[in-house]
């Protein structure tokens, strides 16, 4: 060890799960993403940072096509998982984001109860044959989100009447509820206490076992400690993109450090 | 390594009082290795002791060092060169406070080896090392203060010259006290401190190495060249 760099957090392969290729996005006439290009790993967390604005919403929702659903938005270049192509006319967009789940920086539970917010996905996509399937699914993916002990006592009592932070659990179980492979994670603990932050960034370290995560933060500290790899966008490019010790010790672009270290680049 | 100022200007100053402390620091620690050499020189008692009770401030120095860098790193969160620079300032603290013992060590055995008769020629040697090895943490210090990686790699080249002139001081004194027994306690002093001053090279080295570490994020990795052969002495 001569470098003193932080021991790298055990990334269990270098798999890529996701492979985006010259990624370009407009929204109209404003150029949001310029050509990225980056492999994500498979059972690893990987954050993206930058500044507001830098377009790390925008590729985390071309990630799963979220971007269809905005008019102004076009879309180029090319996105593999598992080397697939997700923008091909064979793919159907609502398939692909039962595999690619969304948790988005509000918890946004829907107006039914806690049990029906994780069944509805299941249902939909016709997951279960029976009921007692879909109980299973139900209690797996409320015990995966650690929200299990807490609400096995009120399934039928409404989402929305759980604290902030166990509105993002059931978001959370709401989106491993239909076995994706890679979980989004938009700002999800923004909205969030310190005690509700650690249960989230616990479970995400645990999600790892079974997903891709990617998450998008605001917080240098929650990249740094539940991520292994970091991505730096700033003003539409990927900047650097790199083991989460050697960005946050290291980084290799001025403008990384700048970021990282709040100074007025 | 970045040096535009921070958006929240408190962690700029923060960043600047904790190295202004070790830059004291080095400035008492420099003065300390001077006096005890001319202490020393000049078989000066009142001087040597001085040294002894001054080391205490920098000791002092080097806990206020610690205690600011531990705030620093719970209030502020260092990344990247803010966080090097703070476990770099650490280590020198410390490289800092270990010559600041020596420099008091030299003092003690000083006012010691004033109790008997000089003993011919080798204080002379014992000067001209630490003529040298003040040159060497003066220069590691502005290194320091000047993020001079090329200036601290030079540091840690010339550190073999120390070494080897500590090797032909040791042989110097091995054969003073074979030939005159009679010096055996003031050449065992003599040689404490040889091997003191020594140390101090090793620590400017030390701090060299910590601006290179701070400046490129990385380590030198070679080993650096070694003049010390007395390990391996067995002898007349
Ligand atoms: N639906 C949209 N319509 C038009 N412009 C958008 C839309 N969404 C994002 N943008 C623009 O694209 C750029 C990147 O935005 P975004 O991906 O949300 O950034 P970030 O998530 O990094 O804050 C910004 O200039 C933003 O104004
Ligand atoms: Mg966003």
């Amino acid at each position: 060890m001569n470098d003193m760099r932080i021991v790298e957090r055990d990334v269990n392969t270098q798999k890529a799960k996701i492979t985006a290729r010259g990624v370009q996005v407009h929204y109209g006439t404003t150029h949001a993403l310029k050509d990225v290009n980056v492999d994500i790993l498979a059972n690893t967390v990987t954050a993206f940072i930058g500044p507001s604005g830098c377009g790390k919403s925008t590729f985390l929702r071309c990630l799963n096509r979220m971007n269809d659903t905005v008019a102004s938005a076009r879309v180029s270049g090319e996105i593999l998982i598992d080397g697939e192509n997700i923008y091909d006319k064979r793919v159907d967009p609502v398939q692909l984001r039962a595999k690619v789940g969304m948790v988005f920086q509000k918890p946004n539970p829907f107006p039914k109860s806690i049990y029906d917010n994780v069944a509805y996905g299941p249902k939909i996509h016709g997951m279960t044959r029976n009921k007692a399937e879909l109980d299973e699914i139900v209690e797996k993916a409320l015990r995966k989100a650690a929200l299990w002990n807490e609400a096995k006592d009120r399934l039928n009592s409404p989402g929305t009447g759980l604290s902030g932070g166990q509105q993002q659990r059931l978001c959370i179980a709401r989106a491993i509820a239909t076995a994706p492979e890679v979980l989004l994670m938009d700002e999800p603990c923004s909205a969030l206490d310190p005690i509700a932050t650690a249960q989230v960034e616990e479970l995400i370290d645990e999600l790892r076992a079974s997903f891709s995560v990617v998450i998008v933060t605001h917080s240098m500290q929650q990249a740094a400690r539940v991520s292994q790899r970091t991505a730096f966008f700033h003003l539409g490019n990927l900047v650097e993109y790199g083991e989460t010790g050697t960005i946050f010790t290291n980084p290799s672009d001025p403008r990384t450090e700048s970021y990282i270290s709040g100074r007025i680049g | 390594m970045q040096t535009d100022p921070h958006i929240l200007r408190a962690f700029d100053r923060d960043l600047h009082s904790v190295q202004a402390l070790v830059v004291r620091m080095g400035a008492l620690v420099e003065e300390a290795i001077g006096k005890a050499a001319q202490a020393l020189h000049g078989r000066d008692d009142a001087l040597a002791n001085s040294v002894r009770r001054e080391d205490a401030a920098i000791d002092a120095l080097e806990e206020q060092i610690n205690a600011d860098c531990a705030r620093l790193i719970a209030l502020r969160q260092p990344n990247a060169g803010d966080l090097r620079t703070v476990l770099s300032v650490m280590k020198v603290a410390s490289n800092l406070e270990r010559c600041g013992d020596y420099a008091k060590n030299l003092g003690k055995r000083t006012t010691v080896l004033n109790q008997s008769a000089p003993i011919g020629g080798l204080s002379a040697s014992v000067l001209r090392m630490a003529g040298a090895v003040q040159q060497q943490l003066h220069a590691a210090l502005d290194a320091y203060i000047k993020r001079d990686a090329d200036l601290a790699a030079s540091v840690r080249a010339r550190d073999s010259e120390i070494d080897q002139i500590y090797s032909a001081l040791f042989r110097e004194i091995l054969t003073h006290m074979l030939e005159d027994p009679r010096t055996i306690t003031g050449c065992m002093h003599l040689h404490f401190i040889a091997k003191n001053i020594e140390r101090v090279g090793d620590h400017a080295t030390g701090i060299a190495e910590q601006v290179i570490y701070l400046v490129t994020g990385a380590l030198p990795a070679d080993q650096r060249p070694k003049g010390d052969t007395t390990a391996f002495e067995t002898g007349a």
